[in-house]
């Protein structure tokens, strides 16, 4: 028997921690672990600081390295970064990587990576592995997160003399439940606790939040509402979120995000460069093809940061055993080169302005972030389809979500300040709909994609078959009609459905978003003629599933087919 | 007063939620399930569906009645007519508020309910905020911004405020300032049927149109001691009869609160057309991008090139056909 205290309980990784750390009221600090870089940044009493490591850099590049006993991460040693990109010790991109199974196309597109991304194409958690003396020893991108983060913790602490709990986390728009389950499970293992998870676009909408009610401060006038399109795009990800602002509230009227990034621009380039470096790995993962890999990561990384300055680019690379690759690459044959990533870029922003039904006349501020807004196309792109010719200059495209998300560390933590520069709320949407899946693999969305979080809608299905008794429910995540273009993110199995003919059960199914985005969904059976539940409701965290969700959703399928299955229940169906 | 009832349910959420120990958050999260569950268990929308219509009804007959503008969808409507007046009420905004208004009430509970701000305890409240918000901006689309609620696409439910008419529309109509009004009587003696006296707003008001024969509404206007009964454009009558509604006006703690209508109806009618002129050309003016999206676009574009197509090819099976007779013919 299912029991719903029981089921509540099972998977809360984090609630334990909550409870301890409520008691002292302490600030968060703002964590931004970008795909290629990271900072960190906090509520000094005034106003937002960054913090700065040993080598007094503000922005630590995001690897670890495996190579003595104790792993360390880009956080202190800096040095020897260069060589040790090249000798496959280090693992980075981690990012990308996290909770992604090995079909999935951007492990695949890892593979190129100076260490080692063996994939087996069944559904499974990829195997990775950094190269120690001449070992491949095995680690997943959770265990690189996590040390990277111990390493930042220890950092934070030691400046800030004070041990460090609470962190507000920015993450891609992109990320699925699960995946945002991963980089909590990653910031429990380094100690830490995660007040909430900020898509990075709506901390930059907060720090702009703050940013317009501090000018209206200045200029002691009334504020009024100020929309802005806020894009995002890093090493690894490109996010779009369009804010409406007005008295410090930055309220998210759209939000969409997906997996591209400089990464992707770098991939395509490397691949214009040398074109046999597709299958570089085929033969083995050698030291030589690992160095030989490095180098030419680290040349075209180098040749696209030039670009944004300079027309062209001088591009010489000596790989050894005679391999040359020298080439002037014009900035117009890297925009043709990388054509169909602008190209998703420019759907994004226009889907997700239609998404927040907003004109671009009406856009106040268009803002650009993260490392790839240096690129001239980019920002030729964005500024094209907002008719505009410059961007929000106020704000530096490397710090601004961290120091959003500090900003909101602060808030969430209950400090206030009596300048009024905390006088700030962000008010998040949510950037996909969930719902489960009925009769027919119909995705049926419960709550619907740009809801304002706190969201909560119930609706009410009923069973397929006569004399059905059990039901199953699948919860999904994503957009479209049919379930396959969704990703699951839980199931749970509904007993004790009283024997009737199909349609007259009312299975009603809740789901609750609270403001830290845990998603509870609850279910209960009702008879029409009766007035409480048939029997106890049923309260499940999502998500419930673990790395093998690959294989769940077919495994469900082949035990279960449709037998199990729901259907609205139409004339039942409230908003 | 089953408005009582919904601001005393919703307290008693709050009260229950603070009486709790907040500090320890698992609790709390249990009692959040705990609220689920009465949401859950509670046959809520049905109970709450008979309280509304029968609340609606009986407002409507004092012609306070307030839904999405211009019957955009019926069905929408219709649950707008049931349950936004919960909603206005939950954001503390006056019936006929402008969307400007609605979105700065709704910011100002945010700041003092959002869970960020209030701990947990917020999570209810603010559900409610925001359900309450989605519905009154149904119509929050570009352009649209300070523009006033009109319950025009609704005089299927004559809200008594309207006049109607009797016979055939004319030009003109006839329209008493009840601002000016003193309550004499005069016109509900001389034209009964046309005129009516508001016992409790101790004015005359126009009843039917066109009542009682011309002459006798002649004389009603003439014999009227403060010249308020005034003969208007038809298009005018509307406005002037919307306005001439008292609106509630909003509390501060103890002061003011209370109903008003415009002193002057007939400035603030000529505002209000201007404003709505303005508002529809601009509404015109942006129709198209707003109703597509760029896939509809796309599509839309496929289907007008077959359907080119199709002509095209029905030209030429036609040529064909008449290809044949000629042929036949020779």
């Amino acid at each position: 028997m299912a029991n719903p205290s029981y089921t509540v309980a099972s998977d809360n990784e984090t609630t334990a921690d909550e409870k301890v750390s409520s008691p002292f009221p302490d600030l968060a600090i703002g964590i931004d672990i970008g795909t290629s870089q990271c900072s960190v940044a906090f509520w000094n009493g005034s106003r937002v600081e960054l913090l700065r490591n040993t080598r007094n850099q503000q922005h630590m590049r995001s690897y670890v390295t495996f190579k003595d006993e104790i792993p360390a991460s880009g956080v202190s040693n800096q040095l020897s970064q260069e060589h040790e990109m090249l000798s496959g010790a280090a693992i980075f991109n981690m990012k990308r990587l996290i909770g992604r199974v090995d079909t999935d196309p951007i492990v695949h597109a890892s593979k190129n990576l100076p260490f080692l991304v063996q994939t087996l194409d069944i559904g499974v958690r990829p195997f990775i592995a950094a190269l120690v003396g001449n070992v491949w020893r095995s680690t997943t991108p959770e265990e690189a997160l996590a040390i990277f983060l111990v390493e930042l913790r220890a950092m934070a602490e030691i400046q800030l003399k004070r041990p460090i709990r609470n962190v507000i986390l920015t993450v891609p728009a992109a990320f699925s439940r699960f995946q945002l389950t991963r980089i909590e499970r990653v910031c429990a293992m380094a100690g830490l606790h995660v007040l909430r998870l900020m898509p990075e676009p709506t901390a930059v909408a907060l720090l702009y939040a703050q940013q317009q009610q501090q000018n209206v401060h200045d200029n002691m006038g009334r504020g009024n509402e100020k929309t802005a399109l806020i894009f995002n795009m890093g090493a690894g990800y490109c996010d779009v979120a369009v804010t409406a602002t007005a008295g410090g509230i930055s309220q998210i009227k759209a939000l969409a995000g997906i997996t591209l990034g400089g990464e992707d621009l770098l991939s395509n380039t490397l691949l214009h460069l040398l074109p046999e470096s597709r299958n570089f790995f085929c033969s083995g993962h050698g030291i030589h093809e690992i160095h030989i890999m490095g180098i030419l990561r680290m040349a075209t990384q180098d040749a696209i940061n030039r670009l944004s300055f300079q027309n062209s680019v001088q591009i010489d690379i000596d790989l050894g055993n005679g391999v040359k690759i020298c080439k002037v690459l014009e900035r117009k044959e890297f925009e043709w080169v990388n054509l169909k990533v602008f190209e998703k870029c420019e759907n994004l922003i226009k889907q997700c302005l239609h998404d927040a039904k907003v004109y671009v006349e009406d856009v106040n501020d268009v803002i650009l972030v993260g490392g790839c807004s240096y690129i001239p196309r980019i920002r030729s792109l964005v500024t094209g389809i907002c008719k505009r010719q410059e961007v929000y200059p106020g704000i530096n495209p490397l710090e601004a979500a961290v120091c959003g998300a500090a900003l909101e560390g602060a808030v969430a933590s209950g400090i206030s300040d009596p300048f009024g520069n905390l006088d700030l709320l962000t008010i998040q949407a949510t950037p996909l709909g969930i719902g489960i899946r009925t009769e027919g693999d119909i995705f049926v969305p419960i709550i619907l994609k740009g809801a304002t979080i706190p969201a909560r809608r119930e609706l009410t299905f009923t069973t397929v078959h006569d004399n059905q008794t059990e039901a199953l429910i699948l919860v999904y995540e994503g957009e479209g009609r049919k379930v396959g273009k969704t990703h699951l993110i839980g199931h749970f199995k509904l007993i004790g459905i009283p024997s009737a003919n199909k349609g007259v059960p009312e299975i009603n199914i809740c789901m609750d978003i609270d403001v830290s985005n845990v998603l509870r969904v609850l279910a209960g059976i009702k008879m029409p003629d009766v007035q409480w539940p048939v029997c106890p409701l049923m309260e499940v965290r999502m998500p419930t599933v673990d790395d093998g969700h690959g294989w769940c959703e077919e495994a469900l399928n082949r035990t279960y087919g449709s037998k199990l299955d729901l259907v609205t229940l139409q004339k039942k169906t409230h908003m | 007063m089953p408005s009582r009832n919904r601001a005393g349910s919703l307290l008693a959420h709050e009260d229950t939620t603070e009486n709790q120990s907040p500090n320890s958050n698992r609790r709390n999260m249990s009692l959040v399930s705990a609220h689920q569950l009465r949401f859950l268990c509670q046959p809520r929308k049905r109970h709450l569906h008979s309280h509304d219509t029968r609340f609606i009804r009986r407002k409507g007959n004092e012609g306070i009645m307030c839904s999405s503008n211009g019957g955009r969808r019926e069905m929408e409507r219709f649950r707008g007519e049931r349950s936004n007046r919960r909603y206005y009420e939950l954001l503390g905004v006056s019936a006929g508020s402008s969307l400007q208004e609605i979105k700065e009430a709704y910011r100002k509970l945010q700041k003092k309910h959002h869970p960020d701000i209030a701990g947990q305890k917020g999570h209810e409240y603010c559900l409610m905020l925001n359900e309450a918000y989605k519905v009154l901006m149904k119509e929050d689309l570009p352009n649209d911004h300070g523009s006033v609620r009109m319950p025009f696409g609704m005089q299927g439910s004559k809200p008594s405020f309207y006049s109607s008419w009797n016979g055939p529309l004319r030009s003109q109509a006839l329209f008493v300032d009840e601002n000016a009004c003193i309550g004499c009587r005069e016109c509900v003696y001389h034209a009964r049927n046309t005129f009516v006296m508001d016992e409790d707003l101790g004015s005359a008001r126009v009843k039917l149109q066109y009542g009682d024969d011309l002459q006798k509404l002649e004389v009603s206007v003439e014999l009227c001691p403060v010249n308020c009964i005034h003969w208007v454009d038809l298009e005018e009558l509307e406005i002037l009869e919307f306005l001439a509604q008292p609106q509630p006006k909003d509390g501060y703690g103890v002061f003011g609160g209370g109903w008003e209508r415009p002193p002057d109806v007939f400035s603030a009618a000529k505002s209000l057309i201007k404003e709505l002129r303005h508002e529809t050309a601009a509404n015109n003016a942006h129709a198209n991008p707003k109703e597509e999206t760029p896939a509809q676009a796309q599509a839309r574009q496929q289907e007008s090139v077959e359907i080119k197509m199709e002509s095209f090819s029905a030209i030429w099976k036609l040529l064909q056909v008449f290809g044949l007779k000629l042929g036949d013919t020779k």
